[in-house]
């Protein structure tokens, strides 16, 4: 595998009981890529995503993380997720933690790092998503959504991960939101953030994705430059699926 | 015949010092049952099939058995002839509240834990915490809060529960205001005194629990019954 690779999945399969979620899926990501999953709900995008941090078990498939086969038994999963950061369409923020103490908790009870290193740490985390010195030291429920979001992106980045995997981070956003999400989002991928992304914001993907990988009926149909997965499709889901998010999201850029 | 007697009225602070006997069984029992509660809700959440079904059995009896019976069998059975130890009336009292009161509290510690929300599991694990780590740092410290409200009614019910230990002869509230009663040969008067004094204790320790959930709620956070 080439040095770069930072993410490799290998033919993954995952079924509940009798529904085959995803079967057969493989793709790479390179270090400083930013790949986007878009397709219609309910075709595995989010069980992909949690197979890879291993928060959902696959049934059958491999998945590296660097050098590392993270599938292969035995391995400390505490240790693999430390280096996969996970931004949730929920934030999932700890309720009764303050801003700064939401990003630091990682770093100091699972990293092990000293109070001043955690605070030094996260305190930038925090400045790289706008989240300024005023809101960290209020609590999650005081927060708007868009904030909310994205100190749940500091609270991944300051872990200093490999990859961050986003699923359907504006999602659960009002419209008026969003923007300053995607905008941090995008930043972070002009850095060199590697990430993986599933989401509707075709704009998103247009502007700062490598690839562009659609999802349909748990396995990906159709990948490529983002202009022309969205633009020229092959497949006829594709397209219909384009044209209907399009319509939903405009030109939104 | 006046109605408060001058004797009884010298009895009062008798009577009254039996409050510390009382709030050494309820907030022993409390305390006790807080140490048994939380590991087993815990394991009633997190535990496989053979915890979980040790853990039903102890909730079961505990819960299932009244408590003069409880008290009787472990100061008179299960100390001594089991474990070959004669424990004061106290201890035995404290401790067999404890025993029970975890069981009933478990429950209390086992609702709020399971109305977090799974995200919050989810993203501890994501940041690498182990499920130790996550239950500790993440979940206790949301559930407790939420389990106060429940806390203080147990509370309020090991408060009346601690008067029937006067069976075993522990001088708290009730078993003071019974000698009292043999004294003065008067019952309505020292009775009504001592279910006062209940009324008092429930209400004003009820009332702290308040101000403690209060202090504690997280900011901005609507409040949810959580159970």
């Amino acid at each position: 595998m080439g040095r770069d690779v930072v993410l490799r999945v290998e033919d993954l399969h995952k079924s509940y009981g009798k529904l085959k979620v995803l079967k057969g899926v493989s793709f790479e990501v390179r270090r400083g890529e930013t790949k986007v999953i878009a397709g219609p709900s309910g075709v595995g995008k989010s069980t992909l995503l949690r197979c890879i941090n291993l928060l959902t078990k696959p049934d059958k498939g491999r998945i590296w993380l660097e050098d590392v086969e993270i599938t292969r038994p035995g391995v400390n999963i505490n240790k693999i997720r430390q280096r996969i950061g996970f931004v949730f369409q929920e934030f999932n923020l700890f309720h009764h933690l303050k801003v700064i103490d939401n990003v630091m908790i990682g770093l100091t009870k699972v990293k092990k790092l000293p109070k001043e290193e955690a605070f030094r740490r996260a305190k930038e985390a925090l400045l790289a998503v706008h989240i300024t010195e005023d809101l960290w030291y209020k609590y999650p429920a005081q927060l708007s959504g868009g904030q909310k979001q994205r100190v749940a992106i500091a609270r991944a980045l300051a872990m200093d991960p490999v990859i961050i995997l986003y699923d359907e981070p504006t999602s659960a956003l009002d419209p008026q939101l969003v923007g300053e999400v995607l905008q941090v989002m995008k930043e972070l991928a002009r850095k060199g953030v590697t990430s993986l992304v599933v989401t509707h914001e075709i704009g998103f993907a247009l502007e700062v994705a490598d690839e562009l990988m659609f999802m349909y009926n748990g396995r990906i149909i159709e990948r490529g430059p983002p202009k022309e997965v969205v633009f020229n499709p092959r497949h006829e889901v594709t397209k219909k699926f384009f044209e209907k998010v399009g319509r939903l999201y405009g030109e939104r850029k | 015949m006046p109605i408060i007697s001058p004797e009884f009225i010298n009895y009062i602070p008798y009577i009254l010092e039996g409050a510390l006997w009382t709030f050494s069984l309820t907030f022993g029992g409390l305390g006790l049952g807080f140490l048994i509660g939380v590991p087993i809700a815990i394991g009633q959440v997190y535990g496989g099939r053979i915890i979980k079904t040790l853990l039903d059995i102890y909730v079961w009896f505990f819960r299932g058995v009244p408590l003069i019976v409880q008290l009787f069998l472990f100061y008179w059975g299960v100390f001594p002839l089991v474990f070959g130890v004669k424990l004061s009336a106290l201890l035995t009292s404290i401790i067999v509240l404890g025993l029970r009161s975890g069981a009933y509290q478990s429950q209390i510690f086992r609702g709020a834990i399971e109305s977090i929300e799974e995200g919050q599991m989810l993203a501890a694990r994501a940041i690498g915490m182990t499920k130790a780590q996550a239950i500790i740092h993440i979940i206790l410290p949301q559930a407790l809060r939420i389990a106060i409200p429940g806390w203080s009614n147990e509370y309020a019910i090991l408060l009346k529960d601690s008067a029937i230990c006067f069976i075993l002869g522990v001088l708290e509230t009730l078993n003071r205001t019974r000698y009292v009663v043999i004294a003065t040969g008067e019952a309505l008067i020292p009775y009504i005194f001592a279910g006062v004094m209940f009324i008092i204790y429930t209400y004003g320790g009820t009332k702290l629990f308040n101000i403690i959930y209060e202090k504690v709620q997280i900011p901005g956070l609507i409040k949810s019954g959580g159970m």
